[in-house]
């Protein structure tokens, strides 16, 4: 899908790339992943031909791109960048139907797919007519997204686009960037300096160090089998945090899915299948933790679709603290039966214990540890 | 009091302000453009509109006078080069206000670099463009009854005629028309700004 | 050429009297302009709605063209050089407040965070951050005043203020354009070189500025 063949690009006497032969399938989610001034960004913005190589080939889709026309180029391929850079005076559905538009689409049909676009994501279309002014920056970032796809390029090239959101955010659209790739079958080339988000996304980790490609492996080849030392320290120094597991925050996840004590029922649980969650922690008009409804409770009361979910919430459950024992947690797990634990830290929930997230954790240690030995 | 006078000297005022600030924004709103392109030589320009801003307006009128001769001709010459500072900086500067992220984006998705200006960069520049041309605007009536002295027409005809003679009528005949107008198109052009920021 | 010169020769005493007068004029008025307009720029800070309704005024004075004002003033105090002074003071007001005004609420906070932090009072805070820091924002309005003001000053002749209005006025009732531009060129000249001053001085207070920063 897209192929280099030894690229050099050099700005006077500085060279950026040395020589980068590299090859990306159709369907890949591949990661550009290294420290700062390896060249990532550079090789990124390569193949939509925002900068012209000194020397070497690129080929996308089997074509030579220096005989492309750039704009012509661009507009089979999507772009998101960390800046985002929406539109400011255009609303999220002129945002989103700008590249159908330059490419003469009628009304009617760009109409259809920026609809179509933000059900992908989860997001309501009253949306459409919202200037970018009043979205979130996670919301913003989907529709950057969204605009990238809008024509359908089978490439999607991503510049450290989660980098400026916050964790929570992060992983979420993290998982939606997966499940997008899987499902349309895009070809993703994402640039990121985080090793965790790499190892969650990437079907391929493309490491590069000081305009040269290190390795190019699956996640597992290189945890497994670290091409030399630089490789075996950038894992290591980017995952040490992870690389005990002592506190419950090593083992939780972020990625929380809260609702006021006021919403209803059906609210309750549309908003659970639409972020494919088995429950919902409940918060109260303080924001304060105030409870967890699972679906499974839902079903076993009888209630009216238009109940508050305060009265069905269970405030029993146990909770752990995010510098409270990881064992103890897991104890708490098995004793009491329950697959989800609330992480709270005061009134605040700041995470979830899942008997995934322990078993991703404790993988993670176990991969590493192989790589040592 | 002479009203169909004083109507047709707001007329004339008027016309001298349109045609002096046009003619200031047909040759500033390129030059701002080409600017753009060619940051290198904003720094002369600018040295040279900044100097040109500076000349008295009375010595500004005299000296196209002595080109153009006494007439309305000298007066719109005369705005249009007063104009140019207003104009040109306001919108180099709106046009170079267009985030970094934003304008990458906009190549990134494949616009042309005609196609970033029109829908990109001259939309979001818009509201300063337009304040530039306000101020422009502002100063221009001003200098139109200025430029009695040098022998055009406009309002400042009245008021000096009224200061002249001691008619405190006839001054004001002039004067209220034109402090009115400014005022009103000050209004007029901050009102269309703020259209135009809509999305903030 | 030398008829351009022999004019300036023979009206020797009207130019230079009148350009004493113009300096005169326009220094005087710039110097009232100064001692009203910073501290009410400095005092609008402490009040930020009578700030806006200040600011409001002031901006409709300067909407009005000066030829107006100065026939307005001339109704009311009659002929001579005072009500031309009153009329260029009030016009330099507007972006020497501004300059004041906008300079001080511009300041980065947290110099003042750490001001009062050292335990200074309103009064060393203004004096020892405030206007140190706001001094380039002050000095760019007062040049732009001077500049309106030495503008405006060439029309202070017509209600008898006298200044190179009056050569300019004289030359032109007789067909001298010769004449003309000995009054329109000092006054030009003279726009040039307050600009330049004022620039070097802009300059000045800004590397003042860099330099304590660096520190």
């Amino acid at each position: 899908m897209v192929r280099f063949e030894n690229v050099h690009m050099s700005y006077g006497e500085h060279a950026v790339l040395k020589g980068i032969d590299l090859h990306i399938e159709p369907g890949q989610l591949a990661v550009l992943i290294g420290p700062s001034g390896c060249g990532k960004t550079t090789t990124l913005q390569l193949i939509n031909r925002l900068i012209t190589p000194t020397e070497g080939k690129i080929f996308v889709n089997g074509r030579d791109i220096s005989t492309v026309d750039p704009v012509e180029l661009r507009r089979g391929i999507g772009y998101v960048i960390q800046e985002i850079g929406l539109f400011p005076h255009m609303t999220v559905k002129q945002n989103i139907e700008i590249v159908p538009k330059l490419l003469g689409w009628d009304e009617q049909k760009r109409s259809a797919r920026s609809k179509e676009l933000l059900k992908l994501v989860g997001m309501e279309e009253r949306y459409l007519d919202v200037y970018p002014a009043k979205l979130s920056g996670g919301q913003q970032q989907r529709i950057g997204l969204l605009r990238a796809l809008a024509v359908e390029p089978p490439i999607v090239l991503m510049d450290e686009p989660f980098g400026a959101l916050d964790p929570i955010t992060r992983e979420s659209l993290q998982d939606e960037i997966m499940t997008l790739n899987k499902k349309l079958h895009k070809t993703v080339i994402f640039v990121t300096h985080d090793m965790d988000e790499a190892l969650k996304i990437a079907d391929v980790i493309i490491l590069m160090k000081d305009g040269n490609i290190v390795q190019a492996a699956t996640p597992k080849e290189l945890l497994s089998h670290p091409a030399n030392e630089f490789v075996e320290s950038f894992i290591g120094k980017q995952r040490q945090a992870v690389g005990k597991l002592d506190t419950v925050r090593e083992v939780m996840s972020a990625r929380v899915v809260c609702a006021p004590d006021d919403t209803s029922v059906v609210e309750a649980v549309d908003l659970m299948r639409r972020q494919r969650v088995p429950s919902v922690f409940v918060l109260n008009k303080e924001g304060g933790f105030d409870g967890q409804i699972s679906i499974k409770d839902i079903q076993s009361f009888s209630c009216t679709g238009d109940e508050m979910i305060s009265r069905l919430a269970n405030k029993q459950i146990p909770t752990v603290h995010p510098e409270g024992s990881a064992s103890e947690a897991f104890k708490i797990m098995m004793q009491e039966n329950i697959d989800e634990l609330p992480v709270v830290d005061g009134d605040r929930v700041v995470g979830i214990v899942t008997r995934r997230s322990m078993v991703t954790s404790l993988a993670k240690v176990v991969w590493q540890g192989e790589a040592h030995e | 009091m002479n009203w169909p006078s004083v109507f047709s000297a707001v007329l004339t005022h008027l016309q001298i302000t349109f045609f002096g600030v046009l003619l200031g924004c047909v040759i500033g709103l390129p030059m701002a453009v080409l600017l753009i392109q060619k940051p290198k030589l904003s720094h002369s320009v600018f040295a040279v509109i900044d100097l040109v801003q500076t000349v008295p307006t009375l010595a500004m009128l005299i000296f196209v006078m002595l080109l153009l001769g006494l007439n309305n001709r000298t007066v719109v010459v005369s705005i249009a080069l007063f104009s140019l500072f207003p104009i040109i900086r306001n919108a180099y500067v709106g046009l170079n206000s267009v985030d970094r992220g934003t304008l990458r984006a906009a190549k990134g998705i494949g616009m042309t670099q005609l196609q970033v200006f029109t829908k990109v960069r001259i939309p979001i520049a818009a509201p300063m463009i337009l304040a530039g041309i306000r101020l422009a605007v502002v100063s221009a009536l001003s200098i139109a009854t200025t430029g009695v002295f040098i022998g055009a027409g406009g309002l400042g005809m009245l008021v000096w005629r009224g200061i002249q003679t001691r008619n405190t009528a006839m001054m004001l005949s002039g004067a209220v028309p034109i402090s009115m107008l400014a005022l009103m198109l000050e209004y007029f052009i901050e009102r269309i700004e703020k259209k135009l920021t809509y999305y903030k | 050429m030398s008829s351009f010169f022999a004019v300036a020769v023979k009206n020797q005493e009207l130019i230079l009297s009148s350009l004493s007068r113009h300096l005169l004029i326009c220094a005087l008025s710039l110097a009232l302009g100064i001692i009203a307009a910073v501290p009410a720029g400095i005092f609008l800070t402490y009040r930020k709605k009578t700030a806006k309704a200040v600011l409001a005024v002031l901006g409709v004075i300067n909407t009005i063209p000066s030829i107006v004002l100065l026939g307005v003033a001339m109704m009311i105090f009659g002929l001579g050089v005072y009500p031309a002074i009153a009329v260029l003071f009030l016009y330099s007001l507007l972006p020497i407040v501004r300059g004041t005004y906008t300079g001080i609420l511009d300041i980065d906070p947290k110099y003042l965070k750490a001001a009062r932090g050292m335990g200074m009072n309103r009064l060393q805070i203004l004096r020892v951050v405030q206007l140190p820091l706001a001094m380039p924002a002050i000095v760019t309005g007062i040049r732009l005043s001077a500049i309106y003001v030495i503008s405006w000053a060439t029309l202070a002749a017509f209600i008898g203020g006298g200044g190179l209005g009056d050569v300019i006025w004289m030359g032109l009732q007789s067909y001298n354009f010769r004449l003309v531009i000995w009054g329109a060129l000092p006054a030009t000249l003279l726009a040039f070189l307050v600009s330049w001053l004022l620039n070097r001085v802009i300059r000045l207070t800004q590397k003042h500025i860099s330099r304590e920063v660096a520190q």
